[in-house]
């Protein structure tokens, strides 16, 4: 089996992952009561109509008195056509609703993203460079800290700081500046700040202990003894390994933390990006909107893993790729 | 150079890896091992009082007002007369578990223990850790036991701690000493109060207990889920081993947080429902590593001669691969642990959390309108769920270093 | 002699950075002075028990066109010493004293990136391990060309085709095909052939070999030799050969300096060393060589298959010979005092042992009869056909 044979049986995989968290999707709202039937039962009891009927009427109205596979094979149907639904809450197509916020939540996950993977390796093989020093010491306390410290209560505190205190930057995110402005850069900075000391911290640490068994390999010490010199060995002997284990761990920590902090970091700043519309539409109760924020985020850890497994293939030239385990 | 220092010691040295764990446990193949007998003997009481607070207890009783009822027993004083859940049955039954299966253990070999314990002390970020979580963990256990639940109480609220002032017009009533026209803190309230009038020391305290709950019960069940898999994977092999893993991928892509989310909204979803969902997706991680570490100790001599002495796949699971792989999953959970906290604290700030439940997380979101004036209500629980994060990392550091000898630890240095 | 050769010193490592051996006898150093002139070197690393002394003030030089065996056994300090002598060793925790002079330029006072480019232009090194000596991320050639192009300014394309003539030239089949192959897809003894062609991708003048047999099989170790062997007479190489295999010694070496525990034991022209072993290390070494049983009477401490007792502790090294405690000869003068002085018991053969005087007769030293040292003397003649005579 070649390259072209693994990417397609990578990629295979990951769309059954993904119809499992699908039907695992459905399931979950199958077996529940549907909210929008009740509230038209409860609507129906309190204007004085018969709430059987007003329930009978909802289902109907919501296709749920088909037997329960058709309504999979259309659930899943419209799932992978990108048949979302209405929002009520935001009275717009649920995948409008989506790319809207995506623009928002682009803004700082882009920034966020290069800056921890650019300096989370740099700094973690820096730190290996100069192991057990002074220097060594200040970036793994500072990798502790950063994972340590909950995003959110971080954020908090930068913004009472920053934005109450010595007013540097506006406590609610402006929509109104343009994207590419140094306004919208000047309000991004904490959230991006945040997220990235979250994030880094753990990149740098799996860095650094990758790469100290590089450091003291014997290629290195080829690499000297030809006369290449520290700072070239270090960036094309020990960077380039360590970028084989690293790349099992980077995607899922960024994932991880992308998952969860979008959404806090979002409510906290007032960025109207799609962890804030996921959360509104949680509160709100909007079934579709929930449904469609969740199916994206699931679809994104999907292809985030499918990149890190095919990132790994591509960076170890040792795989063969016939005994590779999926 | 690092690695070279003193090969004997670490020769002669205990391990956990190398201690004959049949020795202690008495255990004889086809019989229920002493330890086993005496957990089995204090877990049934909590079996049974769940079991009656399930069929007897009213629907608007707590399970000790009517066992007192029933019996003329003064539960009341003894300060039993909480409403107990689902998630404390469980906490207790784990709590058992782990003083039976950990800390007995480590009483009955003094050896072993101080061996770890000379260790440990060596790295000191470490030993502050566990300190701090010894805090933690008393303040969650005997904490509701001193203290009275955290209660309303309008008239006092924005209290600030002690050593502080605040503008006596942001207090309703001040309870403390009045100065220059500023509030200042009392005893009464350590670390002042939110907008409630709730103290933020009791709120932090209970959060003790409620993140001990969360610690204690996802470990059990993701260490219970990880190596059962991972084991009758490694031993099944063939096509359970091929499903199992695939399971195992699965769940560790799973977005559990979201799924967590759909829980929530379609359901609804208390502190029972969220650990049952972590524990459910956290086990991945686990099963892979006993699975590999199964199929190796299977490799190894020792076991080849327990499998040719006739001994059952269980036994060798248990006497071998289970004690071979303790020290590695302990220190996968004191990493994982953690991520549970936190996303418990990050839910309770959005306000999808359990707000029946006094976490640190619905604390800080409580104080979170009031910053500006009443910043303590937001640091002192947001400090405490740093420090304690920050604590289980540094212990799952120096607990990956002694399992793996490879990496010296930063601190030893 | 001193002026001279610090005078040198910054011509010669500007002449070497071209790598043409030509040019840098013309830098001003004199022709009487040796290829590589090491005396007095001491290595120390600074651990957590105090300092340990891994080389404790060696002496040897290499010339051009010889082959210098460094024999002794794991822990002598062989590796450790070579590693010296370009600055191999990180500093800190190490620490290396005393004089390197490579063409009469002192080395251990020239700065890191100055000694820099000497490493890999004048002074080339094979490792032990192949397995890990090259970098399993980046293909052979990759590795080839960027030693090529760390010391000169030449197109990808000239360093490519260089790259591929030094495989051709160590015996790498189908050079042009397998440069762009990855180390995983080479064998064990086509690493090291691919080590050796990097040594030599801008023709040094020293080859400084660490073990570099010591992980392969027995064929292949041959083949590696023979190409070493080979490969000195057409450049016209010293060779730095380090080993603990005195079978690979005798086959390879012009002249043996013996070490133990860091300081030299023993010196000489090989056929002497072995036939005329003086030290009483160098008698329980060779008496540890396959097909010399007659021996182990002869040297009490000597058993099959090792020396008794361990090597000393390195951060504590005993007073008087550090041999003295493993030493079946040992009398109470061994452990008092320095490690004692050279005395020369041969042309050019030297031993550190308080038994012998100046002049004297190697096996003044109670023991080998006469029939050992003639069965001594045949096996290492018939080594070296054997070895390199079915080449």
């Amino acid at each position: 089996m070649g390259v072209a044979g693994y990417v397609a049986l990578r990629v295979g995989w990951a769309a059954v992952v993904s119809v499992i968290i699908v039907t695992v999707t459905f399931g979950l709202l199958a077996a529940a009561p549907n909210p929008s039937v009740q509230q038209a039962a409860t609507q129906a009891a309190l204007e004085g109509g018969d709430p059987q009927e007003a329930v009978e009427r909802e289902r109907q109205l919501r296709g749920l008195d088909e037997p329960l596979h058709v309504r999979y094979l259309d659930f899943l149907t419209g799932v992978y056509t990108l048949e979302w639904g209405w929002s009520e809450y935001r009275s717009q197509p649920v995948t409008t609703a989506l790319a809207d916020a995506v623009l928002y939540t682009a803004q700082y996950s882009i920034p966020w993203t290069i800056l921890t993977v650019l300096f989370g390796p740099l700094i973690g093989v820096y730190s290996a460079a100069n192991m057990y020093t002074w220097r060594d010491h200040a970036a793994t306390g500072f990798a502790f800290f950063g994972y340590a410290i909950p995003n959110f209560f971080f954020g908090i505190i930068l913004l009472l700081i920053f934005g109450v205190w010595l007013e540097w930057i506006p406590i609610v995110f402006r929509t109104e500046v343009p994207a590419f402005s140094l306004a919208n850069a000047r309000q991004l900075a904490i959230p991006v700040f945040v997220l990235v000391t979250g994030s880094i911290g753990a990149i740098m640490r799996v860095s650094r202990n990758e790469s100290a068994a590089f450091r003291n390999a014997t290629f290195m010490k080829t690499a000297k003894a030809k006369g290449v010199s520290p700072l070239r060995a270090y960036a094309y002997h020990v960077m380039r390994p360590t970028l084989v284990p690293l790349s099992t761990t980077l995607v899922g920590q960024l994932l991880a933390i992308f998952l969860g902090s979008s959404l806090l970091v979002e409510v906290v700043f007032g960025i109207p990006g799609l962890g804030r519309l996921t959360f509104n539409a949680l509160v709100a109760q909007d079934t579709n909107l929930v449904l469609g924020s969740t199916l994206l985020f699931t679809f994104l850890a999907v292809v985030g893993n499918l990149l890190e497994d095919l990132a790994f293939t591509v960076l170890d030239p040792r795989i063969s790729y016939d005994d590779r385990e999926l | 150079m690092s690695t070279d220092t003193d090969p004997n010691a670490e020769a002669d040295a205990p391990r956990f890896d190398r201690v004959d764990w049949e020795a202690y446990a008495g255990g004889r193949t086809g019989r229920v091992s002493t330890t086993t007998k005496l957990f089995a003997l204090t877990v049934a009481p909590i079996v049974a009082l769940a079991g009656y607070d399930r069929v007897a207890a009213g629907e608007r009783e707590t399970v000790f007002d009517a066992f007192a009822a029933a019996t003329d027993l003064p539960l009341q004083a003894f300060g039993l007369d909480f409403a107990v859940t689902a998630v404390d049955y469980a906490f207790a039954a784990t709590l058992l578990l782990f003083v039976w299966y950990l800390v007995v253990p480590l009483f009955q070999h003094p050896r072993i223990a101080s061996h770890y314990w000379r260790r440990f002390k060596r790295n000191r970020p470490a030993l502050v850790s566990l300190a701090w979580l010894f805090v933690v963990f008393g303040g969650g256990l005997l904490g509701p036991l001193v203290l009275n639940a955290p209660e309303q109480n309008i008239l006092a609220g924005h209290q600030p701690p002690v050593g502080l002032t605040v503008a006596e017009a942001n207090v309703p009533q001040c309870v403390g000493e009045v100065a220059d026209g500023r509030c200042g803190g009392t005893w009464e309230y350590p670390l002042g109060t939110t907008r409630g009038g709730v103290g933020v020391f009791t709120g932090v305290v209970y959060g003790m207990t409620i993140s001990m709950k969360i610690a204690f019960i996802t470990t059990t069940i993701v260490a219970g889920i990880g190596i059962t898999v991972g084991t009758v994977s490694a031993y099944a092999g063939g096509w359970v081993d091929e499903v199992a893993m695939r399971a195992v991928d699965i769940v560790l892509s799973f977005p559990t947080l979201l799924f967590f989310l759909l829980v929530l909204y379609v359901y609804g979803a208390g502190l029972g429902m969220f650990i049952v969902v972590f524990s459910l997706f956290g086990w991945g991680g686990t099963a892979r590593y006993v699975r590999s570490k199964a199929l190796s100790v299977s490799e190894e001599e020792f076991v080849k001669a327990g499998r040719l002495s006739g001994a059952s796949t269980r036994r060798v699971v248990r006497r071998h691969v289970v004690p071979n792989t303790a020290s590695s999953i302990i220190t996968q959970l004191t990493l994982l642990i953690p991520g549970f906290l936190l996303a418990e604290a990050q839910l309770a700030f959005l306000g999808l959390g359990d707000s029946s439940i006094a976490s640190w997380g619905q604390l800080i979101a409580a104080g979170r309108s009031d910053l500006a004036f009443a910043p303590w209500i937001v640091l002192a629980p947001g400090i405490v769920l740093f420090l304690t994060i920050l604590a289980f990392n540094f212990l799952g550091d120096a607990l990956l270093d002694a399992v793996d000898p490879e990496a010296t630890t930063e601190a030893e240095r | 002699m001193t002026d001279n050769g610090s005078g040198a010193t910054a011509d010669g490592s500007g002449a070497t950075a071209d790598g043409s051996g030509a040019t840098a006898d013309g830098s001003g150093a004199t022709t009487d002075d040796p290829l590589l002139a090491v005396e007095g070197l001491r290595t120390t690393f600074e651990t957590e028990a105090g300092d340990l002394v891994a080389v404790d003030g060696i002496d040897f030089t290499v010339e051009r066109g010889e082959t210098v065996c460094l024999v002794g056994e794991s822990g002598s300090g062989k590796t450790v010493a070579v590693e010296s002598l370009t600055g191999l060793i990180d500093q800190p925790p190490g620490r290396i004293e005393g004089s390197v002079r490579f063409r009469g330029a002192e080395l251990t006072a020239l700065p890191p990136k100055a000694l820099r480019r000497h490493r890999g232009a004048s002074i080339a090194y094979v490792f032990q391990n192949p397995q890990d000596a090259l970098n399993h991320c980046y293909t052979v050639g990759w590795q080839l060309i960027e030693a090529i192009q760390v010391h000169e300014d030449v197109s990808d394309a000239a360093a490519r085709a260089r790259a591929i003539d030094l495989l051709d030239t160590v015996g790498v089949p189908d050079p042009a095909g397998r440069i762009d192959e990855y180390p995983h897809q080479f064998s064990g003894g086509e690493k090291q052939r691919v080590m050796i062609a990097m040594a030599l991708v801008t023709e040094p003048d020293l080859l400084v070999a660490d073990e570099p047999t010591t992980a392969l099989d027995v064929t292949t170790q041959a083949g590696i030799l023979q190409l070493l062997d080979d490969l000195k007479a057409e450049y016209g190489l010293g060779v730095l050969f380090v080993t603990h295999d005195l079978a690979t010694v005798s086959q390879i070496a012009d002249r043996v300096v013996v070490l133990y525990a860091g300081t030299v034991m023993e010196r000489g022209p090989v056929v002497d060393v072995f036939e005329r072993p003086a030290h009483p290390y160098t008698r329980a070494l060779l008496a540890c060589l396959p097909g010399r049983e007659s021996d182990l009477d002869a040297v009490g401490g000597a058993e099959r298959g090792g020396i008794a007792g361990s090597l000393p502790d390195p951060t504590a090294p005993p007073d008087g010979c550090r041999f003295a405690p493993r030493c079946a000869h040992a009398e109470s003068a061994c452990s008092t005092g320095d490690q004692p002085p050279e005395v020369a018991v041969g042309d050019g053969h030297r031993v550190s042992c308080i038994h012998y005087d100046p002049g004297d007769d190697p096996s003044a030293l109670p023991d080998p009869t006469e029939s050992a040292a003639e069965a001594e003397r045949s096996s290492v003649e018939s080594a070296r056909q054997d070895v390199i005579g079915d080449e």
